[in-house]
C-alpha cells in the first residue's frame, strides 16, 4: 500500500496490531465490551467505537464467544470470551509479533551502530 | 451537534439503515448502547463518550466494509462483490487506484476471453459442417487446404472455444476469491483489522 506520512503513519500501526491486542486482553480474562475498551484506549489512542465490529468479526469467525451475565451496577453486560481457536490464533499472531519486532528492533538498532 | 447516546445512535442507525439487515443492525447498535450505558454507570458524560467512541461516519464505513467483505465471502456473487468494493472504497479515496483499476481490468479481459470463446465455439461447428459438406460435395468453395484438413482445423476450433469459455467461468472463480483476499488485504492495511481466509 502507499506509505502515509507522519501522524497517518502512526494510525496505521496502531490499527494493525488492534486484533491481537483483542485477543491479548481476552487471553488474560473475559470482558464485557466496554471493559475491553477501556483496557485497548489507555494504552493506544484511537476510536474506540471501532473496536465493537472488530468484535463482531471475531465473533463470526469462531476466535470468541459472548454471553449475558448480570451487573449489580445495571442491565445484564455482553461478556466476550476466548475460544481454543482463538487461543491458538493470539499464540500463532504473538509470535509473529514477536518475530516481527525483533528484526526491526535489530534493524534499527544495528542502524544507530553504524551512525556512532 | 448535540452529542449525546441518541445522537450517536441515531446518526449510526441512519448510516446504516437498508444496508445492513434489521436484525444484525439492532445487535450492533445494543453494543453501542451498552457502552454508554455502562460508561454513565462509571461516571462519565454522553458527551466524553461520544467523542471517544469516535466519529459515527467512521465506524459507520468499517461496519459496512466488515459487513460485505464476509457477506461475498458466505454468498459468491458479482453484486456482493461490488458491494464489497464500494465499501472498500468508502474508506480511502486512494484505493481508488488500487481496488477500481485492477477490477475494471479484470472485468474486462473475462469478458474479452469469453467472448473469442463464444466466437470460436459458433465458428467451430459452422466450420465442421461446411468441410464436411466440401466431403459430399455439396460446397464447392475452397475456404481451406482440403476439406479433411477444415474437418480437424473446426473440430480444433471449436474444441479451443469450448475451453476458452469454460476456462473462463474457472478463471472468473479464481479471479473471484483472489479478489476477495486482495479487499481483506486492502481493509486490514487500512482498518488496521484481520479478517481471516
Amino acid at each position: 500500500m502507499l506509505c502515509i506520512q507522519g501522524d497517518a503513519m502512526n494510525i496505521q500501526f496502531k490499527k494493525g496490531v488492534l486484533e491481537i491486542c483483542v485477543l491479548s486482553v481476552l487471553a488474560h480474562k473475559d470482558c464485557y465490551g466496554y471493559e475491553l475498551v477501556n483496557e485497548i484506549s489507555k494504552r493506544i489512542d484511537i476510536a474506540e467505537g471501532t473496536i465493537y465490529p472488530l468484535l463482531r468479526r471475531l465473533k463470526d469467525e469462531g476466535f470468541v464467544t459472548t454471553y449475558l451475565q448480570e451487573s449489580a451496577e445495571g442491565p445484564p453486560r455482553k461478556y466476550y470470551r476466548l475460544t481454543e481457536s482463538g487461543r491458538k490464533e493470539e499464540h500463532e499472531l504473538k509470535d509473529e509479533w514477536t518475530r516481527f519486532t525483533t528484526s526491526v528492533n535489530a534493524l534499527l538498532l544495528g542502524k544507530n551502530d553504524a551512525a556512532e | 451537534m448535540l452529542q449525546n447516546e441518541l445522537e450517536y445512535i441515531r446518526l449510526l442507525r441512519e448510516r446504516l439503515e437498508g444496508t445492513l439487515p434489521p436484525e444484525e443492525l439492532e445487535d450492533i447498535l445494543s453494543d453501542y448502547r451498552e457502552h454508554f450505558s455502562v460508561g454513565k454507570e462509571k461516571g462519565r458524560s454522553e458527551q466524553e463518550l461520544f467523542v471517544s467512541l469516535g466519529a459515527p461516519d467512521t465506524v459507520a464505513r468499517e461496519i459496512k466494509a466488515t459487513h460485505f467483505i464476509r457477506k461475498a465471502e458466505n454468498t459468491h456473487s458479482w453484486g456482493n462483490i461490488l458491494r464489497a468494493v464500494m465499501a472498500t472504497l468508502g474508506l480511502g479515496l486512494f484505493n481508488l487506484v488500487f481496488v477500481v483499476v485492477p477490477f475494471i481490468f479484470l472485468l474486462v479481459m473475462l469478458a474479452f476471453v469469453f467472448l473469442v470463446g463464444v466466437l470460436f465455439t459458433a465458428l467451430g461447428p459452422a466450420a465442421f459442417i461446411i468441410s464436411v459438406l466440401q466431403i459430399l460435395g455439396f460446397w464447392s468453395l475452397n475456404l481451406w487446404l482440403s476439406p479433411v484438413a477444415g474437418i480437424f482445423f473446426s473440430t480444433g476450433i471449436t474444441a479451443v472455444g469450448l475451453l476458452l469459455v469454460i476456462g473462463d467461468f474457472y478463471l472468473a472463480r479464481f479471479f473471484y476469491h483472489i479478489g476477495i483476499r486482495y479487499l481483506k488485504w486492502n481493509i486490514a492495511v487500512i482498518t488496521g483489522t484481520e479478517v481471516e481466509p
